[in-house]
């Protein structure tokens, strides 16, 4: 009798060992996919923050404090649009991100007037099929209508902007 | 039934009919033997003699008992046992720790939120500067964007 307990004690003893090791299910809080370096700084409490503006020269520092604050004043909803950009963009690396900025800051340059059309053509481009979209880039009629410039930054925008699917 | 046979318990029809079976069946004939043999040992075998002055330290022993002390009473439980005894109540004893650990483990407390990382100044100015240029990037007539006015 005493040989069975001993047997029975050692063969139980492996699988109270498994099952003590196992981790235990814990609730985890799922991290924000859209979280920013915003989000991080707005995190951390006023002292912390001031002392990291402190580093920087005042007028500097007084501007990323106005800047901060119509981010953080923005409609939820606008926010949360700009936040999903971001994100597509901060997800690339970064020579494309270098490429966008570019494109981005040529956008800005354009005549008022064209950048709207340049903003449509993107977001047309976008909703069409891989090999249409490529079609309508090559096309005579996309090429007539929109300087190389205009051209260059539809592709660029159109290519790296594309929200994930 | 073989075993109520073997032990001779079985009443003269079913014996009969069961020797019946037994006649054109190997296996059951074959249990039967053995079931026989154990019965025939069984039968042989003889309880060793008991010492002659077994009782009397049978009822000795057993007045020893009655005669302890409170204290040693206490003390018996904790006296080194054999340890054919002690090493089975170990091991069942080191399960059932193992096992109440097991069941009632305290919920584990989920770590604290982790301290928030500092962030540099320039490193929110840059992403201010990338989403700026994000928001610029939208129809002029749309709430979110397209604004000449920073961010």
């Amino acid at each position: 009798m005493p040989c069975k307990w001993v047997r029975s004690a050692l063969l139980s003893l492996p699988i109270a060992l498994m099952l003590a090791a196992a981790p235990p299910a814990m609730p985890q809080q799922r991290p924000d996919p859209l979280e920013n370096s915003i989000d991080r700084w707005n995190r951390m409490s006023p002292e912390e923050r001031e002392r990291e503006l402190a580093k920087l020269p005042p007028a500097r520092a007084r501007l990323i404090r106005q800047r901060l604050r119509r981010y953080n004043q923005m409609q939820p909803q606008e926010q949360q649009a700009l936040r999903q950009r971001y994100q597509t963009f901060s997800q690339l690396p970064a020579a494309k991100q270098e490429v966008v900025r570019q494109r981005l800051r040529e956008f800005r340059q354009l005549p008022t007037a064209r950048q709207p059309v340049v903003h449509h053509e993107v977001e047309q481009l976008r909703l069409l099929p891989e090999d249409q979209r490529e079609a309508r880039l090559n096309s005579e009629e996309f090429r007539g209508r929109y300087s190389p410039q205009e051209q260059q930054i539809i592709h660029d925008l159109t290519e790296y902007l594309e929200p994930p699917k | 039934m073989l075993v109520a046979y073997a032990a001779g318990e079985l009443d003269l029809e079913t014996a009969g009919a069961l020797e019946g079976h037994l006649a054109g069946c190997p296996a059951c004939r074959s249990l039967a033997a053995e079931q026989a043999a154990v019965w025939q040992a069984l039968d042989a075998w003889e309880a060793p003699a008991i010492s002659p002055d077994f009782n009397r330290r049978l009822y000795r022993r057993i007045q020893n008992e009655v005669r302890l002390s409170w204290w040693e009473r206490l003390t018996r439980a904790f006296r080194p046992m054999p340890l054919r005894q002690a090493l089975p109540l170990t091991a069942t004893a080191g399960l059932l720790l193992m096992a109440g650990l097991i069941l009632h483990r305290p919920n584990p407390v989920a770590p604290a939120r982790p301290r928030a990382e500092t962030v540099r100044a320039e490193q929110v100015e840059t992403t201010l500067d990338d989403l700026e240029l994000l928001r610029q990037f939208a129809p002029a007539g749309s709430a979110e964007g397209g604004r000449p006015d920073a961010m």
